[in-house]
């Protein structure tokens, strides 16, 4: 068990409509833990992440993160909103500036720090994306997967403890994928707390130790992957389906073919099964 | 540069270009103007002159702007139009004919505005050169084709100096320079946040324009009509959105009223600053001696 980092208690919001997106969420994230967060469209991932960054500020409940209970002042959102990052979506969303290292830049910038911080972290999370030679470039010539690196590079350079990505898979061809999958293991590696929210059921399996699932403003489940999806309850309710490891592996086990509770969550530890 | 690498920001203008123009044969826009322009910003962006310190390229632009009108000689507007159409060609690399294809549209006004002033109309033959043409004359002395010509020259004199600014400096640039002259803060955002836009929203008009074309939308002048007015509706609601959208993103990246990125270091070499002293100094004698 790691120590607690962000911590969400009871954590209700409401859209100006009066309609509630999120309903009494609590839940605690450590340090280190790699999170997948899966449910419908309209479910309330996106705005529970805004919640998270202090970029949305509960109605009722609590975020706090390691003790410090956030309120609405300027000096706790900025502490949030420092040490918890967000990979927007889009990328188009979300890059302002016209070269991309000034885009980089921007964070780091607000971070108050000084001339010579600032490019020593652009140059890092730059060359952390592999797109240093792409630094004078306009963001407006950029293809999308390269736009998907620039708004990553953007949040690692602020060096924050935990990192959000919205929906990063949408969109990324095979190549950038797997790039993805690289910056996530390279991250997790430095102990950074990661929160994906994902519709691909097969990653969410094969990457995430823990599982959150959202449907209609609340988390109605929460714990490891097998477990969760070996949940029909829970599947039916959000609309989701099995992986197809998780269903391939109980098809062989019905047969007999195989057995054991290892399951597997990538091709190599399912070969494994069969030495 | 890497020559991997220039293919690769080759391959990105086609791209775009392509892409534009796309966006602009069908009838929303039938003028031409709009590519050219983002042809401009692009230029700029691959300029061999990029390193130059932006604040010295905008300044001696302006510079030389200046003297050309101020020393009222065909002489120098000769020089100076000579001077930056070669550095832009040459030491910007843009090439030859990229360069002469924009000059036709400054081109175009020049020469429509000089001949109304070179010629003119009358009912009886008078001046050094004349041609009747039916029952009037059109008539030029010397003197006033020499004065126009000392115009035509120093019009594409002024444009070669701003073409010097605009094809080697790209926009974010020019407004870091503005910040660093302490232009009011909110003009500088807003020209941040406007060059960022223009290319957001064209590419958003770009897609449902594609999408429109698609489903037979611009069939019949009617449904152009249509179209068009449904797409441009639709962008404002998109511009009123993705505003939202960027503000919450900012927003999480501890924006706090001030729009700040690092300004890339530039130092101005000395031979540059050198070279501009001299020139300025030839055009001074030619100015001197010439007068």
């Amino acid at each position: 068990m790691g120590e607690t980092i962000l911590e969400v208690s009871h954590l209700s919001y409401l859209y100006g409509n009066d309609q509630e997106a999120l309903q009494d969420v609590s839940v605690s994230m450590e340090k280190g833990e790699k999170i997948a967060v899966i449910g419908s469209n309209g479910a309330g991932k996106s705005t529970f992440f805004l919640n998270l960054n202090g970029v949305l500020t509960p109605h009722e409940g609590t975020v706090s993160y390691r003790g410090r209970v956030i309120t609405k002042s300027k000096k706790d959102l900025n502490y949030l909103r420092k040490n918890v990052g967000i990979v927007f979506q889009d990328a188009d969303n979300q890059i302002i500036a016209s070269t991309v290292f000034q885009e980089v830049s921007f964070g780091p910038m607000n971070l108050k720090l000084t001339k010579e911080e600032v490019t020593e972290r652009v140059k890092e999370a730059l060359s952390y994306m592999n797109i240093t030679r792409m630094r004078d470039r306009a963001p407006h010539y950029l293809s999308g997967g390269e736009k998907k690196r620039v708004s990553i590079a953007d949040i690692i350079a602020m060096k924050p403890e935990v990192i959000i990505f919205d929906e990063p898979t949408a969109s990324l061809d095979p190549m950038n994928a797997s790039m993805l999958e690289e910056v996530l293991k390279k991250l997790e590696q430095e102990g950074r707390t990661i929160l994906i929210s994902t519709h691909d059921i097969d990653f969410a399996y094969r990457w995430a130790e823990r599982i959150l699932v959202f449907e209609g403003g609340r988390i109605i489940a929460d714990g490891k992957p097998v477990e969760i999806f070996q949940n029909d309850e829970v599947l039916a309710r959000a609309n989701l389906r099995k992986p197809t490891f998780l269903e391939v592996f109980e098809t062989l086990e019905q047969k007999g073919l195989v057995k054991g509770d290892s399951y597997p969550r990538d091709i190599q530890s399912f070969r494994a099964l069969f030495k | 540069m890497e020559p991997q690498e220039q293919n690769d920001l080759l391959e990105h203008g086609h791209r775009h270009g392509r892409g534009s123009r796309h966006g602009h044969s069908g009838r929303i826009f039938g003028h031409q103007h709009g590519e050219g322009h983002l042809s401009i910003d692009y230029y700029a962006y691959s300029s061999k002159m990029r390193p130059w310190n932006p604040s010295f390229k905008i300044v001696m632009s302006v510079f030389f702007l200046i003297c050309v009108i101020a020393m009222d000689s065909m002489a120098v507007s000769a020089i100076v139009l000579f001077t930056m159409a070669a550095l832009v060609m040459f030491k910007g690399k843009l090439g030859v004919s990229r360069y002469l294809n924009l000059m036709t549209l400054p081109f175009i006004f020049i020469a429509l505005s000089s001949t109304a002033i070179a010629f003119d109309f009358s009912l009886v033959p008078k001046g050094e050169y004349c041609l009747q043409l039916g029952f009037f004359y059109i008539s030029a002395t010397r003197a006033s084709l020499i004065s126009t010509a000392n115009l035509v020259l120093k019009a594409f004199s002024a444009v070669s100096c701003l073409y010097m600014m605009t094809l080697t400096t790209p926009m974010g640039e020019i407004v870091g320079f503005f910040r660093k002259i302490h232009v009011p803060k909110i003009l500088v955002e807003l020209m941040y946040m406007i060059y960022r836009f223009i290319f957001i929203l064209l590419d958003a008009q770009r897609r449902m324009s594609v999408a429109a074309r698609s489903r037979l939308g611009y069939c019949d002048r009617k449904t152009s009509w249509y179209s068009f007015g449904s797409i441009f509706s639709n962008l404002l609601i998109i511009s009123l959105k993705r505003a939202n959208a960027y503000y919450d993103a900012m927003e999480s990246r501890c924006y706090d009223g001030d729009l700040r990125f690092l300004e890339d270091d530039k130092p101005l070499s000395p031979f540059l600053a050198a070279g501009a002293a001299l020139f300025t100094a030839v055009l001074a004698g030619v100015w001197y001696f010439t007068r």
